[in-house]
């Protein structure tokens, strides 16, 4: 893939490194691709990035160190928010309900995702097409889904409750966003239907990069569907895997939108999710240094799920599942 | 053109200390209050004023103004329409950031909070000054001041009270006026007030409204004065456990949802079709506002109607107070022509017109004979202006009217779990939590 | 697209029933709740908050929509959402290639440092920085503007963007730069004429990308907007199903999100050539 011609290459002092100096790389700088443009070329969207966001955060880490009541005067508080942010038991009981909804949903958009990608992978008749709808509700975008489902879910006049009710499931009163579990049950429903779409696109595409080859010479020694899927594809498509489980879990560990339209949180902090609690300590009981607190302590979290996923799924060296 | 690392992270933190300080420095000292007792503050103004007014009442607010621009031609309003939801938080980030309007029109309940911290600008002199001075709502004043430091005007009134379908009461039998002396007398009258199989129910109210809900329960324990929040503003404590009217209005409502005497419909209601139950005839007894009653009757259901003071266990009546404020926060730049608005809209012509808006007027001398053939139905509260109260706390907001408050969890476990005990315990621990962070 | 058939042999009997029956059961999961979503914005709002009767099926018309129309910040918010939504886009797309290119094709010793950086902050959740972005917003005096909005928008949309961008450079093989070198192309025009091509797809899911998620967002906009006139969609249609103590019109709820929903579909279908491309070089290549 890389040419040879006009790359810079590492500038190496003719005469050697002098004794126990550690030697610096220069590199040589391109003709074609100067260093100066390239830095020219990423510097608006890094300082995008820093103004926007970094600059915040640090001014969020700032804050979480007061007591900031957005309305008078603030006091240096050094570690007492994290103290009770981490004692707090409406915080903690926010992140277990984030983590246990997380739990729902990861596996089936996997799993649902998956399917779809094997349904819309091979060139058949009206496959495009099909990839195309499956998609449409990840596309409408869960904002604009959640709207719809709080008109489904009224009690007595929701599709949700009507349908039940044709099957014979219920009676077709359910007040499914008043009852902790139930709107849970439904906003997971929502999720996994949602966002199946995104992972099935991602598999989809990975799962067209191996070469068929390699499924002949499976199917030529006899092994079925299942076996090729398991042996093969499966182990081919780790990366991707891992991308859609991080995407996934990072976007469960963060979800606010549609608990904040379809219940706000309720009943009581039944359906509060970690985000949204830490919405409404700010912006409700006006509490941004304790807020503040909360949320660099999510983003720890955040980035320890993240690791402990990579070193899960992590490459191993004995080749289980590999090609001979 | 080489960055080492090392330096990338030097500019990064010197820049970041820089805003930082800039940030936070520019937005923490106190606006400066403008100087309300100037000769002719309040006359001759000119220029334009910027009024934030809250989105629920904004239709009201704009005929106003409208009128306003009709009567003068000096001033002219700048009408920003605030969601409701969201109006506290944004005029404290406004008010951070240095950027405040002349006027905002807020809902009065969450106008202590403001003036408890020092962002409002005193009136005092400038509001005992009016000539109707007295005829002013005490409830919302006593929200708009500190003690004897006026911050803020009434400007319209949004009342609760029982609404009676004397239809309904007719074909029971019961007496109205007796039926609703007292919780007791109501225990009484529910049962005869319902009929299941004709789908009629003594009472509704929305369970998993809040808002609505404290709007409309309070009252009960208001009547015998026993308030949850307890003490002055700034230094309450909740009175929740040991407060009897409280534990009697929750046993009531209670004994009403297992009797069956309100519809099944209340577990789940969050007000978002509030009143449609009793407008459409099915309800003898509905608390709720002039809005959600009068201004949404169908022409056959007005001659039925007839409102009272809620009633507290044992007797004793109040409505809440509610409505909005206006206030002039600190650093107001058109200060003069802000209160000469402030005085036109509480003048009797403005006042009278509440009504069409779904409002009522703040002041007792706006029930004029004329008024009163308009608007029969909103005379009430003007009548009983001193039965009204709305409490002034630093933590209505966050104990009340957030379904994830303790005044919500409360309600339902007492009411639709039966447990009474427990219900009042835990609301005890959340409100002395809430208060003590609100209050820190 | 390599097709993962088995070349030369047709697929068995069973195969095919199982991919009809998936499709056809597929189809109707996915499609009949945004189609029946679709239709509830016809119905009169009494309909719709009333359990099913004879009059489900009648008194269908635009009536909702009207209502959006007439309700003068809901139209507003259309428009408003729409000039925020493609700026960003486009804003989006721009830098994002930009960097993209930056980071796979030039050497510079702090290049993987920030690269890094920008993805990092995919992670924070932009709730936790919201309010300190306010009051420095507001100091820049970009609070209750659409351009602040825009700026913001395209800050949370970059991470991503400069992630496929920089991907589907790396794809670019070096020959395609080098004949343009030879013809003298300096840097803009290697861009816009010569990779053009190769990166459009990319480009297209960025922008599409960021188009999505501005168009739906109102977290954001609640906190950065105070004037109304400038209120975007979905906060205006949080404001409706939110109201004063409750009083909601579920009509004009549904016909807005309705209108939420159409423009993404359109555009999607028009883009999705590239999109799905883009997505696949920038997930499977990354």
């Amino acid at each position: 893939m890389t040419a040879v011609s006009t790359r810079s290459e590492r500038a190496v002092s003719p005469s050697g490194p002098a004794p126990g100096i550690q030697p610096r790389r220069r590199l040589r700088d391109s003709l074609t691709h100067p260093r100066g443009t390239g830095i020219v070329l990423v510097l608006p969207a890094v300082i995008f990035v820093t103004v926007f966001v970094l600059v915040p955060l640090v001014v969020a880490v700032y804050i979480s160190l007061t007591d900031f009541p957005l309305i008078g005067s603030y006091r240096f508080i050094g570690l007492t928010n994290y103290i009770s942010a981490l004692t707090d038991p409406a915080f903690g009981h926010a992140l277990l309900y984030t983590l246990i909804y997380t739990a729902i949903v990861t596996l089936p958009i996997l799993v649902l995702g998956y399917v779809l990608a094997v349904l819309v992978r091979r060139r058949r008749r009206g496959s495009t097409l099909l990839r195309t709808l499956l998609f449409i509700p990840y596309v409408v975008g869960l904002t604009t889904l959640s709207f719809f489902l709080v008109l489904e879910a009224q009690p007595g006049s929701g599709a949700v409750n009507i349908v039940l009710r044709a099957l014979g499931i219920t009676d077709g009163q359910t007040a499914w966003l008043v009852s902790g579990p139930l709107a849970t049950g439904l906003i997971c429903t929502l999720v996994v239907w949602a966002v199946s779409g995104l992972t099935m696109v991602l598999l989809m595409s990975g799962m067209q990069g191996i070469p068929s080859d390699v499924y002949e010479s499976a199917a030529m020694d006899g092994a079925t569907w299942w076996q090729a899927e398991r042996r093969i594809t499966i182990p081919m498509l780790r990366r991707t895997i891992i991308l859609s489980l991080i995407i996934s879990v990072i976007g469960s560990f963060l979800a606010f939108n549609q608990f904040f339209i379809l219940t706000a949180g309720g009943p009581g902090t039944a359906t509060t999710t970690a985000v949204l609690h830490i919405y409404n300590k700010a912006f409700v009981q006006l509490q941004l240094g304790a807020a503040s607190a909360e949320s660099i302590l999510l983003i720890i979290v955040t980035g320890l799920i993240t690791a402990v996923q990579f070193w899960l799924l992590r490459e191993r060296d004995s080749g289980k599942g590999a090609l001979r | 053109m080489e960055i080492s690392r090392r330096r990338l992270l030097g500019l990064a933190g010197a820049g970041a200390a820089a805003t930082i300080a800039g940030v936070l420095s520019g937005c923490s000292s106190t606006l400066p209050e403008p100087n309300v007792a100037a000769a002719d503050f309040g006359s001759r103004a000119r220029g334009t004023v910027t009024v934030w007014t809250r989105s629920a009442t904004q239709t009201g607010m704009q005929g106003i103004v409208d009128r306003f621009h009709k009567a003068q031609s000096d001033i002219r309003i700048q009408l920003t329409p605030v969601l409701d939801a969201q109006y506290v938080t944004k005029l404290a980030t406004a008010i951070r950031g240095g950027e405040v309007p002349d006027l905002v029109d807020m809902d009065d309940i969450n106008s202590s909070l403001f003036i408890y911290r020092d962002t409002f600008t005193e009136l005092t002199d400038l509001v005992n000054d009016l000539p109707y001075r007295d005829k002013l709502s005490p409830g919302h004043l006593a929200l708009a001041s500190l003690g004897d430091r006026v911050f803020g005007v009434p400007f319209l009134a949004d009342n609760s009270l029982l609404w009676l379908n004397t239809e309904l009461f007719d074909k029971a039998g019961v007496d109205p006026d007796e039926a609703t002396q007292s919780i007791e007398s109501l225990r009484e009258a529910l049962p005869r007030l319902t009929s299941a199989k004709d789908g009629i129910y003594a009472w509704s109210f929305p369970g998993n409204g809040q808002g609505a809900l404290g709007f409309t329960f309070l009252p009960h324990i208001w009547a015998q004065k026993a308030d949850v929040f307890h003490g002055k503003i700034g230094s309450q404590t909740g009175y929740v456990t040991e407060n009897e009217p409280l534990r009697q209005t929750l046993e009531f409502f209670r004994d009403m949802w297992t009797q069956k005497c309100a519809p099944p419909s209340c577990f789940s209601d969050a007000a978002t079709h509030w009143g449609s139950d009793f407008l459409a005839g099915k309800i003898a007894i509905f608390p709720g506002n002039y809005a959600a009653v009068v201004s949404a009757a169908p022409k056959s259901m007005l001659p039925k109607l007839k409102p009272v003071v809620i009633p507290g266990p044992g007797g004793g009546r109040c409505f809440f107070d509610g409505g909005d404020n206006l206030c002039m926060p600190r650093g107001a730049k058109n200060p003069s022509a802000a209160w000469e608005f402030a005085k036109f809209t509480l003048e009797i012509a403005q006042q009278q017109s509440m009504p069409t808006g779904g409002y009522t007027p703040i002041r007792s001398d706006a029930n004029t004979a004329s008024f009163q053939k308009q608007y029969p139905l909103d005379t009430t509260p003007l009548q009983n202006l001193d039965l009204g109260y709305a409490p002034q706390s630093l933590a209505y907001n966050v104990a009340i009217n957030q379904a994830d408050g303790p005044f919500l969890a409360m309600f339902r476990r007492a009411v639709f779990d039966g447990d009474v005990d427990g219900a009042l315990e835990t609301a005890q621990t959340g409100f002395d939590r809430l208060l003590k962070e609100v209050q820190a | 697209m390599t097709a993962i058939t088995v070349s030369g042999r047709r697929e068995s009997g069973t195969k095919i029933a199982l991919y009809s029956a998936g499709f056809v059961l597929s189809v109707i999961v996915f499609m009949v709740p945004l189609l029946f979503a679709l239709f509830r914005a016809f119905q009169p709002a009494a309909v719709i908050q009333n359990p099913p009767s004879t009059s489900t099926f009648f008194h269908l018309g635009w009536m909702n929509f009207a209502h959006l129309g007439s309700q003068a910040h809901l139209g507003e918010s259309i428009v408003n959402s729409a000039i925020v939504a493609v700026a960003t886009a486009v804003l989006t797309a721009l830098l994002a290639t930009l960097a993209g290119y930056g980071f796979a094709k030039f050497r510079f010793r702090i290049s993987n440092w920030l690269f890094g950086l920008i993805v990092v902050t995919m992670m924070v959740p932009f709730q936790a920085i919201l309010t300190p972005l306010y009051l420095q917003l507001n100091s820049m005096h970009l609070t209750n503007s659409l351009l602040g909005l825009v700026l913001f928008y395209t800050t949370v949309n970059l991470p991503f963007g400069v992630f496929v961008m920089r991907n589907a450079f790396e794809s670019v093989p070096a020959e395609l730069e080098d004949s343009g070198f030879v013809d003298g192309a300096g840097t803009t025009r290697m861009l816009v004429s010569v990779l053009r091509p190769l990166i459009l797809p990319g480009v297209a899911t960025t922008a599409l990308y960021a188009f999505l998620a501005s168009w739906t967002e109102f977290l954001g906009a609640l906190t950065f907007l105070t004037n109304a006139k400038l209120y975007t969609l979905p906060l205006a249609l949080v404001n409706v199903q939110q109201g004063a103590y409750g009083q909601v019109d579920f009509g004009l709820l549904a016909a807005g999100a309705v209108v939420a929903m159409i423009p993404c579909i359109v555009l999607y279908a028009a883009l999705q050539r590239f999109y799905v491309a883009g997505l696949a070089s920038g997930a499977v290549k990354g």
